[in-house]
């Protein structure tokens, strides 16, 4: 019988949130859609880094004046995680301001958001 | 020069000076004359320090190692648990940044004639994508790692987008679009490889690794393995990628496109070296790498044979190539890694050759269709011989340089028992062959069509409002041809930088 825990549920939304995303991503055809869906995924990511990380009942990974520095190990979350996770929101910040410029470039070169139609003929 | 091996000056001056010159040029915005000095400069004292660099470490989180007996050092030389962000600057981080640097320079001056207006940004951003294959190549952890790949994928999409055309446009959206897959599964996978050691720093989490015998035993290691895997094939366009990364360097200026393939290989040979150290003790890590190398090689160089356009041909062979780089490194013996990393280097420089012939092409104003123009060899004898010089040493034909390391990836083939890949390295390098003097004849040397107007500016948009071909992109070619005939008659000039790196690999590989 599996231990329905915290970690297992953070663990279950992070897989709903990046199959949710992953389907509008590869799925729907509008533009906006997609960057939607890419923000969905990134969320996805980094609730799975977090949760990783995440340990029952343990302290922040600072180590304090007067903390044990035997069980600090132990109670300790994994830093990596959380370290991560904040550099992949700007980069996904990023990634966003740069899909959202091209989509408007494109969008004012074709008049239309439909992928299918955007990318069509792309050769010259 | 009497630093402490663990603060290693030239390090942090390498990451630094690009970033600044990116946000200086930038903000200069339109200001050419200061844009020009400024970059040119920049650009000569990153070679300059790339090198005189002695080699060394620099640990980012200033601590030291802690010593397993017990007790702290700040010297690489001693084993301790390093616990830090790591940059290491050795033999094969010096000459494949010494070429990347001089790359820089000539791809900086090219692109100030090229450009007439707004290219303080453009610059900015060959600068940054300088630095994130600087990172790539030079980082010894997983969050410089991680950073390192995203933040390239974004440049790379900036750099080709900055054309302003409709197809690199959609080339950039595309590539940015399956970044962030690659991009999330990359941080997944170091999440998992770091849930599992503990540590940050890769030397550290081999060593752990091997300690606890983690090897084939992990499931979880097998699935940071695939991630890391997806990250690789995405980052150095490798298939089933391959046409994201194709459509980038076909709709980029060739000039930049120098520095896009030029980043790539970094990446490959940077990712492919570090996938090799952590996950070697996997069975089947080696022969699924070999497989997607194979696959590449031979899907770039059969779709540079069906281009009619010279740019789209030097696009799907820089694809084909980059399997060749992978396939050395994949073999995981000294000699394959050996050949792999030297055919990286050669790579960079003949590729370089015929993309500058290839910008020089779109100065006589017809395209680079084979259909559109033809008999540039009249009118233009030294940039002919140029393009057939590069085209040699891609077909590794002797005394040019690709010859010395596809002749040390066959031998490497053949040494593990693998005369197939043997075989397909040689066919790869006859396609390449037909495939490049296919163009080569009707662009240059079949007679002329009237429809050429030699000088005249072209209508295509990279040489908008410029006629002659500028005298830098000579210089360029003479010093690039220069290089590929003297590796190619002395290949030990490159070789001994590389030794090192292929026995710690194989050998110590928690050493990087």
């Amino acid at each position: 019988m599996i231990e329905i825990t915290l970690q297992l549920l953070s663990f279950i939304a992070a897989a709903i949130l990046v199959i949710v995303g992953l389907t509008g991503m590869l799925f729907l055809d509008n533009l906006i859609k997609k960057i939607i869906s890419f923000t969905l995924l990134s969320d996805g990511v980094n609730l799975a880094l977090v949760s990783l990380g995440y340990v029952e009942g343990g302290i922040a990974s600072i180590l304090t004046p007067g903390s044990s520095v035997v069980d600090f190990p132990y109670n300790a979350i994994l830093i990596f995680g959380p370290g991560i996770v904040l550099t992949n929101i700007v980069i996904g910040v990023s990634t966003t301001a740069i899909l959202v410029a091209l989509t408007i470039v494109l969008y004012k070169r074709y008049g239309t958001l439909k992928a299918s139609k955007v990318l069509k003929g792309e050769r010259k | 020069m009497n630093e402490p091996i663990t603060n290693l000056w030239s390090i942090p001056l390498l990451i630094v000076i690009p970033i600044l010159t990116a946000i200086l040029v930038n903000l200069l915005y339109n200001k050419a004359n200061a844009i020009k000095t400024i970059a040119i400069s920049s650009s000569i004292t990153l070679l300059a320090i790339a090198l005189i660099s002695p080699f060394g470490f620099q640990w980012f989180t200033g601590q030291p190692g802690v010593i397993p007996g017990g007790g702290y050092t700040f010297s690489a030389d001693i084993f301790a648990w390093r616990l830090s962000l790591e940059y290491y600057y050795g033999s094969l981080q010096q000459i494949l940044i010494v070429i990347m640097s001089l790359l820089l320079a000539f791809v900086v001056f090219i692109s100030t004639r090229v450009l007439k207006k707004n290219f303080g940004t453009y610059i900015g951003l060959l600068f940054l994508l300088y630095t994130s294959a600087a990172i790539i190549i030079m980082v010894n952890d997983f969050y410089h790692l991680w950073i390192g790949v995203e933040f390239g994928s974004l440049l790379v999409a900036g750099v080709v987008a900055a054309s302003g055309e409709s197809i690199s446009q959609k080339a950039a959206l595309k590539y940015t679009f399956f970044s962030a897959l690659s991009g999330a599964g990359m941080a997944i996978s170091l999440a998992l490889i770091l849930g599992l050691t503990g540590y940050s720093n890769i030397s550290d989490a081999i060593r752990f690794m091997s300690n606890n015998q983690l090897g084939g035993m992990s499931g979880v290691l097998y699935v940071a393995f695939g991630f890391l895997i997806l990250s690789w094939i995405y980052a150095g366009g490798l298939a089933p990628t391959h046409p994201l990364k194709s459509d980038v360097y076909g709709a980029a200026y060739p000039h930049a496109t120098i520095l896009l393939q030029t980043q790539s290989k970094l990446m490959l040979v940077a990712m492919g070296l570090i996938i090799l150290r952590l996950f070697s003790g996997l069975p089947f890590a080696k022969e699924v790498m070999l497989a997607i190398s194979v696959i590449t090689m031979m899907l770039g160089v059969v779709m540079a044979l069906l281009q009619t356009d010279f740019r789209w041909t030097l696009a799907y062979l820089i694809i084909s190539h980059s399997g060749l780089v992978t396939v050395g490194i994949s073999l995981g013996t000294v000699a394959g890694i050996i050949g792999g990393l030297f055919q990286a280097v050669n790579d960079i420089i003949y590729m370089s050759i015929l993309l500058l012939c290839c910008e020089a092409v779109l100065y006589f104003g017809s395209g680079t269709s084979i259909r559109s123009i033809s008999g540039i060899a009249k009118s233009s004898p030294w940039l002919t011989g140029a393009v057939i010089v590069g085209a040699l040493a891609a077909s590794g034909i002797p005394p040019l340089n690709g010859f010395q390391s596809e002749l040390i990836l066959i031998q490497a083939a053949l040494g593990q028992g693998l005369p197939e890949i043997a075989v397909i390295i040689l066919m790869v390098s006859v396609t390449t062959f037909i495939a490049l003097f296919k163009s080569i004849y009707s662009i240059f040397l079949r007679p002329a069509d009237q429809t050429i107007i030699v000088g005249k500016p072209s209508a295509d948009a990279t040489t908008t409002g410029l006629s002659p071909v500028p005298k830098v992109l000579f210089l360029a070619l003479a010093v690039l041809i220069g290089i590929a005939i003297i590796l190619g008659v002395y290949p030990n000039l490159a070789l001994n930088f590389l030794n090192e790196t292929a026995m710690k690999v194989v050998y110590v590989p928690w050493v990087p």
